[in-house]
């Protein structure tokens, strides 16, 4: 994952964090702090420096590849430009078909509770990676997620430093708070180290991919996701187009961690059955 | 109930407290399993500031001299406690006992109860407002029923019509008349389906009595007033015909029957919801109804008035009905409700029609104290209600107001100080068109500050 720094480059934290104001997490895979990883190829020879940067030249090929293309938000049904959904919140990722899975982070990545609200609103990380929950209100949060295999209920936390979860299955997570209906976020735990989120215009190049056929998606998290089968390098090459509608609203319907209302159970219990 | 369940005290466990309000709602619980029950406890107190208008109406029923109040030469319906004043109106003890799905156990028991008495000053200050048994799941209104089934509901407990969601602590003249008490005998709720749904019910009947429609009943055939010049503290009101609280298990086999049918559709998450009701009830008056501290009878005795005179109203028969349709509208923060009654009381027809609308706005965090947020959400709401007594008294009657038509107007505001804890402040505009056809008003100011655990 680390050994993947044109993939790392084109995560701009600024395009995944900005909205939900995340400096604490910057977002992608470069989000935690850690070690700065080496190539595979140097880790394993021990030999002479030029013969390291001829075999290193020689493995470059291999991951030159790139897919450039942009992401559409269309209004439900289609017809025209969805308005109120920012394409910068989309995750274009790049899955090569037989390579190994991308390597888990050292560092935990955060996902803290803020304002009532969960920042960043959208977190990539590799698969096996750790996140941790700061809550930095001085108010009850509750985070948790029913998303199987990946579920998880942290309780009731106050402010502080909140705890830890690691997400060993790949898969979407969606995390809400079981105190305050309106919060939401996601983490994409990714199996491949390729991803990358659109700019302002819904453009996105993905670079440094291995040769071979893969599958590209791009996931909004207002939108069912949307897949193509891609051989590198593309023939014909040129830019994709992922017209994505919007057929989820910004907050999502959802029930509490105990799979009841959020609404019902704020009515007036005490004049009712 | 509370004591049953604290008999079974080796067998029970107590488990977290079920969702009262969202930060509770984050505690976790404990599945219930085999005979022991989840125990859900609650407390709830309301402390008021009332300020009510001073207004009386003069009563040309023919009192004799020392039914007459000192200093005054005839008799009034007036205001049961004008001017300001700070009350606790309500202490409310509650406990739930849950075994999964399949049974639920709920209690409900009221101190002091200042609003809900009558008379005001001699009624019950301990009230069993709820205690029943419930076989199986019942829907709250407008979210759909998990799938098609029944559930068998026994004890004392609200109408099923009532509205089961209000913003504002007063009463519409609909919801104070028809459903704002509880009942006692059997409800059967069957789910046919996601959507539709149907009711049964066969209960003792609340005894029809009279009282006023703002937050005091009022003190009507209170013990003082048999006293020569009585001069009771509190006044008689400006009195409507209603509903009672029922004051015990009365098992003489004149059943009220009740029956609805209901449709809704909602989402999955019991945000945007609609749900509409129609349903009817009926049964035979009683020739009275004994009632804790007031000499005046319930039913039919209240109906023919005082017994040396003509009957007061030109009732018919002893029958009681009354059609009805209910709507509940969900729509995010904004909530409707409504409610259309049409009644025959012993022959007498009367109207009502209610709706409420409320809109609930969650704050920001802005400041908190203790882990708990302060200023929580703001939720203004206004009732528009009307009652239409299709009917004239019959002779002299000392509360001619039986026969007015009603038109009342709720609105207020509340305001969540913490979770738990929330402040409404409300005015009504409460109308009515005497015999004569002149227009009058007996408004009020209620400020509520309501505390629940």
């Amino acid at each position: 994952m680390a050994g993947l720094p044109a993939t790392a480059a084109l995560s701009s934290p600024s395009l995944l964090g900005d909205r939900s104001g995340g400096p604490t997490c910057p977002p992608s895979f470069t989000a935690p702090p850690r070690r700065r990883a080496r190539r595979p190829a140097a880790t394993i020879f021990r030999g002479p420096p030029i013969l390291i940067l001829l075999l290193s030249l020689l493995a470059l090929p291999t991951h030159a590849e790139e897919i450039q293309g942009r992401v559409q938000l269309l209004a439900r049904g289609g017809q025209g430009p969805a308005r109120g959904s920012d394409v910068r919140q989309a995750v274009v990722y790049f899955e090569p078909a037989g390579s190994p899975p991308a390597r888990p982070a050292e560092a935990a990545f955060e996902m803290v509770t803020r304002r009532k609200e969960l920042v960043p609103r959208i977190l990539v990380i590799p698969r096996g990676s750790r996140v941790r929950f700061p809550n930095q209100d001085p108010i009850l949060h509750n985070v948790f997620s029913v998303s199987s295999p990946n579920q998880f209920d942290l309780g009731l936390s106050r402010q502080g430093p909140g705890k830890e979860k690691r997400f060993e299955a790949a898969g979407l997570v969606r995390v809400f708070c079981n105190v305050h209906h309106d919060m939401v976020a996601y983490i994409l735990v990714l199996d491949t180290p390729y991803h990358v989120s659109p700019d302002a215009d819904g453009k996105f190049v993905l670079n440094g991919l291995p040769r071979g056929p893969g599958k590209l998606t791009v996931w909004h998290e207002q939108a069912d996701p949307w897949t193509v089968d891609v051989e590198l390098p593309q023939k014909p090459p040129g830019p994709l187009m992922a017209r994505v509608e919007i057929v989820r609203p910004l907050i999502p319907s959802h029930l509490n961690k105990l799979g009841q209302s959020y609404f019902r159970s704020q009515r007036d219990r005490y004049n009712n059955r | 109930m509370v004591l049953g369940i604290a008999l079974w005290g080796p067998a029970v466990r107590a488990a977290p407290a079920e969702p009262k309000d969202a930060e509770a709602a984050a505690e976790p619980e404990e599945s219930p399993a085999g005979l022991r029950p989840r125990l859900d406890f609650g407390l709830e107190a309301r402390a008021n500031f009332r300020n009510s208008e001073r207004n009386r109406f003069p009563v040309s029923f023919p009192f004799r001299p020392d039914q007459i109040p000192p200093g005054q030469t005839q008799v009034f319906e007036e205001t049961v406690n004008s001017g300001s004043h700070f009350e606790l109106s309500d202490v409310t003890l509650f406990v739930d006992a849950v075994w999964g799905d399949g049974l639920t156990a709920h209690g409900k028991v009221d101190f002091i109860d200042l609003y809900d008495r009558n008379p005001t000053s001699t009624d019950h200050k301990v009230d069993v407002d709820e205690a029943w048994l419930r076989f199986g799941v019942e829907p709250d209104p407008a979210t759909l029923a998990a799938r098609g089934g029944v559930y068998l509901k026994i004890g004392k407990f609200p109408k099923f019509e009532r509205q089961d969601d209000r913003h504002l602590e007063s009463y519409g003249l609909v919801s104070t008349a028809f459903n704002r008490f509880e009942d006692a005998g059997a409800e059967l709720g069957i789910n046919l389906g996601r959507h539709l749904y149907a009711k049964l019910s066969a209960t003792q009947g609340n005894p029809v009595f009279l009282r006023d429609p703002n937050a005091l009943a009022g003190d009507n055939g209170t013990p003082v007033r048999q006293q020569a010049h009585p001069d009771p503290e509190l006044k008689s009101g400006i009195v409507i015909l209603y509903d009672a609280e029922i004051e015990d298990i009365d098992a003489d086999g004149k059943l009220e029957t009740g029956a609805g049918l209901g449709y809704k559709i909602a989402d999955e998450e019991g945000r945007n919801g609609l749900d509409v009701l129609a349903w009817g009830y009926q049964r035979k008056l009683a020739k009275k109804v004994e009632l804790e501290g007031t000499f005046y009878g319930g039913d039919l005795d209240l109906l023919n008035g005082p017994n040396d005179t003509p009957p007061i109203l030109p009732i018919k028969n002893d029958d009681k009905r009354e059609v009805g349709a209910n709507v509940w509208l969900y729509l995010g923060g904004l909530s409707f409700f409504g409610q259309y009654v049409d009644q025959k009381l012993a022959g007498l027809p009367r109207t009502g029609l209610e709706g409420e609308v409320a809109w609930r706005l969650e704050l920001p965090l802005v400041w908190a104290v203790g882990d708990r947020q302060l200023f929580t959400f703001i939720a203004p709401a206004v009732r528009y209600s009307k009652l239409d007594n299709d009917f004239r008294n019959a002779a002299p009657t000392p509360a001619p107001s039986f026969a007015w038509d009603w038109e009342k107007i709720d609105a207020g505001l509340r305001l969540g100080l913490f979770s738990g804890v929330d402040v409404t402040v409300e005015y009504a505009d409460n109308r009515f068109i005497l015999a004569s056809g002149a227009k009058r008003k007996n408004n009020e100011l209620l400020a509520t500050l309501r505390w629940r655990m």
